[in-house]
Order: C-alpha cells, then structure tokens, then sequence
C-alpha cells in the first residue's frame, strides 16, 4: 500500500511541473522578444505577441487546480505554503509573459530602419542576458528548494538596475538626430520592462525562500552597492 | 491564592457510617447463617453415610439390615432431568429466538413473554399435577407412572427458565452483527444459525446449566408422574427412581440409617447443583460476547 | 501611439470570456479548463445505481421525500448533509436494509443497471449479494478468526467457491490486510485495532465479489491515520467497484468523491462534481453547510 494520500501528492507535483513550466515558456518569450529588438524584427515580434496566449491559458489552468486543490484537499503546513507560493509565482509568470509582450510591441514603434546606438543595443542585450538568467535561476532554485541560489538572485538584480540607469545615461546624451533619440526613448521602455522581469524573478525568489522556512522577507530593494549573500 | 486545609468530617458523619456499616454487616451475617448452617447440616449429616456401597447398591426397602445405597436415585435423577432437558432445552431456546429475531415486539411476541413470565411463577406441584390428568391418569402410552411422563412434567418446569435466560442472552448479541450478516445477503435463518446462536453460546450453556440445575431438585413434579421404585432401570417407559422421591421416602422411615441415607442423597443433590453452577460460571468466564 | 495603451495588464487576459463554460453566477467567469485534480472516467465494464422518487418511511414519518440519484460505475459518490437529511436511509434503501427496521417502508425506484431491486419477486438476500454494504462501526463476527470473517460472506449466502484460500487471500491483499495478518490468519478478528477491523469488515464485503458497495460513515469511529487508510483503498476500489459513501465529513467527501449529493431534510437539494460544489455550488443551502454556516 502507498504512503497515504498518493493521489494529493502526484497533483501536488503536477501542479508545480505545470507552474514552473510557465518560466519555460515566458524564458521562449523573452528570448524571442529580444531577438526582435535586436533585428528589428515585426513578424517575430508579432508571434510574441500572440503566443502569449499561452501563457495566459497556463495561468488561469493553475489558479483553477489551485481553487480545486485548497478546496478539496485542504493543504496545511508546507503542502499550503507550496500552493500559496505557487499562486503568487503564476502571477509573476503571466507578469513577465506581459512584459514580453510589451517589448514585443515597442518594436515596430521603433522605427523599421536599424538600430540606432551600438551602447544602448549593448546594454540590452546584456540586461535581456541578465533577465533570461534570473528567470531561469529562479525556476531552478524553486524547483530544488534551494535559498542560496535564490538570494543570489538579488545580486543578478542589481547588475540589471545598474544597466537600466547606464542605458537612460546614453539616451539622455545621444545626441541629436530626431530618429535616434526616438528610438533611444522606446529603448528606455524596453529596459523597464527588461527590468520588471527581474524583480518578478527576485518575487519568485522570495517565495521560494518562503516555501522553505516559512518567513516571507523582502530581499532588500537592489541597493547601489552589491547584496551580501547570507547563508540562512 | 492558597487553599486552606479541606474541612474534616463530621463526628456526626462518621457516627452514622459506622453505624451503617454496623447494621449492613449484620445483616449480611444473618442471611448467611441459614445458609451456613443448611451446608453445615448436610455435610456433618450426610457425608458419614458416603461409601462404595452407597454409590453401587440400590435402596431395598427392606425393614432390617442393610438399606441399600442411592444408586438407582441417583441415576434415575440424571436420565429423568436428562430427558426433561433435551426437551426443554431446544424449546426453550427456540421460543427465545422466536422472540428475538421474529415475533420482537408484536402484540402476540408479547403475549407469549408475559406467558412465560407467568410460567416461571407456577408452582411445581401444579405442573405434576397437569401431567398427571393429561397423562397418567389417562394411561397415555400403556401405563400409568412412568419416568418419561416425569421428565415432561420437569422439562414444563425448565421451559420457561430457559426461555427466558435465553431471550436476556440473544438480546445481548450486538445488532450490528446481524445487520453485518443481513448486508451480506444471508437469509435470516442462516443469520440465526452461523451468527446469533454461536455468538450467544456460552450464555445459552450457562442459562441451561442453570435450568438442568432447578430441574434436578423438584419434587413435586416428579411425585404425580413417576412415583418412584426402588429399582434400578434405564426403561423410560416405566417407573423410576429419582433423588428427591428417595428423600422424600426415607425421611418418613422410622429407620435412622434410613433417614441418614435421606442426608446423604441431599448432600450428592446440593453437590450436583454445586458442580453445575461452577460449570457454568467456568463457561461464561471463559467466552464473553465483545 | 501612446506606451500607456500598449501595455497589457492582467485584468484584460481574465476578462476573455469562456467559450463553453459554466453558466454561473459567479461574479467572474473562469475559462473551461481541464481540471487537473478530477481522473478521468472509467468506460464500460462497470455498474450504475440510479434511484428515482424514492420515499422512504419509518412507520408514519416520512423520511425520505422523492428523492432521485445518479450513481455512475466506477466512481465515489458522497452523500453530504447535517444529521437527520436522510442521507443513511437512502443508502439502506438501496440495498433494502432499510426493510430490515420494524415498521419501516420504502417506495420507488431503485436500479442496479437494468435490474430493479425493488421488483416483484426479487430476492432481497441476492440483492445484498450483489450491493454490499460497510458500516460506521466496525463489526468483524467475534466468534470467527479473521480468515473465517473474510470467507463469511460466502458462507453465509452458501456460494459454492472453487477455491476459498486463494480468494481470502486475494481479498486480503486487496485492502492492504496481507500484510499484516497474513501469519495470525486464525486468530480472532476482534483482536484487530480498530482500522484494522474496518479493514478486515470492507475484506469481507468485497470478498463475495458484490457490483456496488455502499459505506455509512466508514472512517467516523477511526482515528485519522487509519481514516486515510481507508479514503486511499477506497480509491483504488472504485476500479472495480461503484461506490456510494455516506459521510459526515466534508472534507472526506471533498478528497475522495468524484461527485456529491447534498441532502436536506429528506431531500436532495444539489448534485455535481465534487469540483463544482466545493468551489461553486449553486445553491445557496449548498454554499452555506459547505462553508460551516449550519449543520
């Protein structure tokens, strides 16, 4: 005979394989909107957009297992924390998955001729790098309880606020053709939003850190010198 | 916040457990001296007239010499209530399980307990004195007296004993393993054999014990319907001895070694029923219903 | 345009309307998605109770009030309500126990795939060979070993059985007794704790092979480990059998069954999936005992 309540244990994983797998699909996201960035790509940028459909069905599929499984099966202890936990990260999931989708449309704003500034595209492509680490770091630290690895992703997040305050310092300075500066604005935007996905990696970060000891704790706010990282 | 010490009782109170306990004590020892003293009497009475003769030989009514033994009493006693039992047992028990499992509370299942409520109560004499118009008196069978009439007038007796020892006992069996069996989809009487009956066992044979135990020292009954010989038989159909005739006989002698024979089938009496009634607390000890 | 406009949130995604799902008057319609916690149904093989306008009496009372039941095969159906809805009784009526009580009745119909129990002529003991029945106490026969409770159901109805060990043991093994009794076979089943006996009480019932069981409350009177014992065997009894459980439980009831019955005062007043009522019931009577207001 199995160990009791076999049936609440298998949908207690599935549920988090389905949230999780989230991640995988907003890192698709990610990388496609930023390849559109990069190239100037409409069409791709396009199918960003529609796909995020997916990650829109994902949600509601997880907050409704999530209803049926606090209905019916009443979670306590770490069971609840999990399922809390993975209420709360879903949300970020369908956060980032929007954040995709508005860089995604911010590209054809952008203007079809090339990019204008090399450091500004730099500085993108290394926060897209960044943001697409976080996400990933994040999923893995969840899925293996691992808090060190989470933290840690508070270091992550300071480097991507240092390259969001590099890249409005270049847009300021550069220069004055009309269509540069344009396009630098609508590069500002697509760094906020490159940035929103790195605070939605440090929630799902938090919520691991949760899931584990019970405490909720704000990593503190990136600050301008670099996080320690405490072993807790 | 302290306690102060608990009030002490009262010289009054103690006074009067005293005195209760006094008067209880009291009259537990007067009920048990007649008792001690019947036990006592026999004993010192009867066991002198114990011997190997006693228990071999059979009573000879002869007027000198030797008396005889209780052979032919003793055994007549054991086939006599022997036969009133394997009559009044599976009846009596039957009529339980009627009442029980069947009749419960109809009007005519509570007729028939108010019945056998009444029937404990008769008098023996009266049974003895039904069998023998119905009976005796009427030759039924070919003779008069016989042994066979006495154990239907002794089985009438323990009927209603065991019946109603009987119904105590089924009802005690816990409903839910009828309704276990019934879910299972045994029919009833199935339910009654395999279940019911087997759970209620041990208290059947203790209420039984018991009956045989009552039926062994009835007089009354047994003086109308067998009228007892000296003889020894194993014949059912023709008269027998039994232990309470014998007494009954010997008493009246103006023999002594008669009348001490009379102590000394008292005392195999009072040891028989001794011995049953620790038979059937050994069997009810040893299964008990969950 | 304007970067205000371009940005999604997360109200608009939830907003999409449902293209078939549930007519409801929730306050906000959730899409038709799979629901990971519900298995799919088993198909054919199995066996359906359906009881319709069912009345049942307890001499003058009228207990049970028309009531009307779907069982499907192969799966856990719950009756939930407060004490006195009816909810035994309808129980005991579907395998005619309730028959059983002096002056009780019951009218209706009630059938077990196309036979109607309540037929003319039907014997009653071949139904309750057919549909078995375990009880909120656990009631092993005191005077039988435990190997002698699990072959007492068919000793009892006198079915012949080719093999009597194997199937004794085979019912063993199918609640999870083996294990534990299989070197005290002889001993008597009283001697078992209390789950065990519960246990070793289901052993017997499935043992003469029945289509359907019905459970009265089969985990009250346990503690709650044991409690669990049983809700996982009864999930892995509804491969082969139908089942209907009564429980006072909710949250049993919200673990185990796939649909719920929710009864008031002799009356069924909701039925759905188990889903549907502990999320969304759609009565209010249904919304409130579910939510511990009353009962």
């Amino acid at each position: 005979m199995q160990e009791t309540r076999h049936h609440f244990r298998e949908s207690l994983k599935e549920l988090e394989q389905l949230t999780l797998g989230g991640l995988d699909l907003v890192i698709q996201q990610l990388d496609r909107a930023l390849e559109s960035v990069a190239y100037q790509d409409v069409e791709l940028a396009g199918m960003v957009v529609a796909d995020d459909d997916r990650i829109d069905g994902r949600y509601l599929e997880v907050h409704q297992a999530i209803l049926s499984m606090l209905a019916r099966e009443a979670p306590v202890a770490g069971d609840l924390r999990i399922v809390a936990a993975l209420l709360h990260v879903i949300r970020c999931v369908e956060r980032m998955g929007d954040q995709c989708v508005n860089i995604a449309k911010l590209v054809p704003l952008s203007g079809y001729e090339a990019p204008k500034d090399k450091d500004i595209l730099d500085f993108i492509e290394r926060m897209g790098q960044l943001a697409r680490s976080q996400v990933s770091q994040a999923k893995h630290a969840f899925a293996t309880r691992n808090t060190a690895l989470a933290q840690d992703l508070v270091r992550q997040d300071a480097e991507i606020n240092r390259l969001n305050r590099e890249i409005f310092k270049r847009a300021v300075e550069v220069g004055d053709d009309l269509d540069v500066r344009e396009w630098a604005m609508f590069m500002i935007l697509v760094a906020r939003c490159l940035e929103r996905v790195g605070d939605n990696s440090v929630d799902i970060a938090e919520q691991t850190v949760f899931v584990v000891t019970g405490l909720f704790r704000e990593f503190a706010d990136a600050p301008t010198r670099p996080a320690k990282a405490e072993a807790t | 916040m302290t306690v102060s010490k608990l009030p002490e009782i009262s010289a009054r109170r103690r006074r009067t457990d005293k005195f209760m306990r006094g008067t209880l004590v009291a009259a537990f020892v007067l009920a048990l001296i007649p008792l001690v003293l019947v036990i006592y009497y026999l004993i010192y009475k009867g066991i002198g007239t114990w011997s190997k003769s006693f228990f071999t030989t059979d009573p000879n009514g002869n007027f000198f010499g030797y008396p005889g033994g209780a052979r032919s009493a003793i055994l007549g006693s054991i086939e006599i209530v022997g036969l009133a039992s394997l009559i009044s047992i599976p009846i009596g028990i039957g009529v339980a399980l009627y009442l029980v499992e069947y009749g419960k509370q109809t009007a005519f299942a509570n007729f028939v307990r108010y019945l056998t409520d009444v029937m404990t109560g008769v008098p023996s004499i009266v049974f003895g004195l039904f069998i023998y118009i119905v009976l005796v008196e009427a030759k039924v069978g070919g003779s008069g007296f016989t042994a066979w009439k006495g154990s239907i007038a002794v089985a009438l007796l323990m009927l209603p004993v065991v019946a109603r020892s009987a119904e105590v006992v089924l009802l005690l069996v816990p409903g839910s393993l009828r309704e276990a069996a019934l879910a299972l989809g045994a029919p009833r009487w199935r339910v009654v054999w395999r279940i019911v009956l087997p759970t209620a066992r041990s208290g059947l044979v203790t209420g039984s014990l018991l009956a045989i135990a009552r039926g062994m020292g009835e007089t009354a009954p047994l003086l109308f319907t067998t009228a007892g010989v000296f003889g020894l038989t194993f014949n059912l159909n023709a008269q027998m001895n039994a232990m309470p005739l014998q007494i009954y006989n010997d008493i009246l002698s103006p023999r002594t070694e008669v009348n001490n024979r009379a102590w000394g089938i008292a005392l195999v009496l009072v040891t028989l029923i001794l011995i049953l009634n620790l038979l059937a607390r050994a069997v009810s000890r040893r299964s008990r219903v969950a | 345009m304007t970067p205000d406009e371009t940005t999604k949130t997360t109200s608009e995604a939830s907003d999409r309307q449902p293209t078939d799902g549930p007519a409801s008057g929730s306050t906000r319609p959730l899409a038709q998605v799979p629901d990971v916690s519900v298995r799919p149904a088993r198909g054919g093989g199995g066996h359906a109770v359906k009881v319709r306008g069912l009345n049942a009496y307890y001499g003058d009372l009228h207990s049970i009030k028309g009531v009307d039941l779907d069982c499907p095969a192969n799966e856990v159906t719950a009756l939930i309500g407060p004490s006195g809805s009816g909810k035994s009784t309808v129980v005991r009526c579907i395998n005619r126990m309730h028959e059983e009580i002096p002056g009780a009745r019951a009218e209706g119909s009630v059938t077990l795939d196309e036979l109607d129990v309540y037929g003319p002529g039907v014997d009653v003991t071949s139904v309750r060979r057919l549909i078995g029945m375990v009880f909120q106490k656990p009631n092993p026969f005191p005077t039988m070993s435990i190997f002698d409770n699990v072959a007492a159901g068919l000793r009892l109805t006198g079915t012949k059985s080719d093999d009597l060990r194997e199937l004794v043991h085979r019912s063993l093994r199918g609640v999870g007794l083996w294990d534990e009794v299989k070197d005290r076979l002889n001993e008597p089943g009283i001697g078992l704790s209390g789950g065990q006996q519960q246990r070793l009480c289901i052993a017997r019932t499935v043992a003469v092979e029945p289509e359907v069981i019905l459970m009265d409350e089969p985990a009250s009177a346990l503690d709650p480990v044991s409690t669990l014992k049983v809700e996982e065997l009864i999930d892995e009894l509804k491969e082969r059998y139908t089942i209907v459980i009564v429980t006072h439980n909710m949250q049993q009831a919200a673990r185990i069954a796939d649909s719920t019955v929710f009864m008031l005062d002799g009356e069924v007043i909701e039925v759905g999936p188990t889903n549907d009522i502990f999320t969304n019931p759609k009565d209010e009577r249904t919304e409130r005992y579910v939510s511990g207001k009353f009962g």
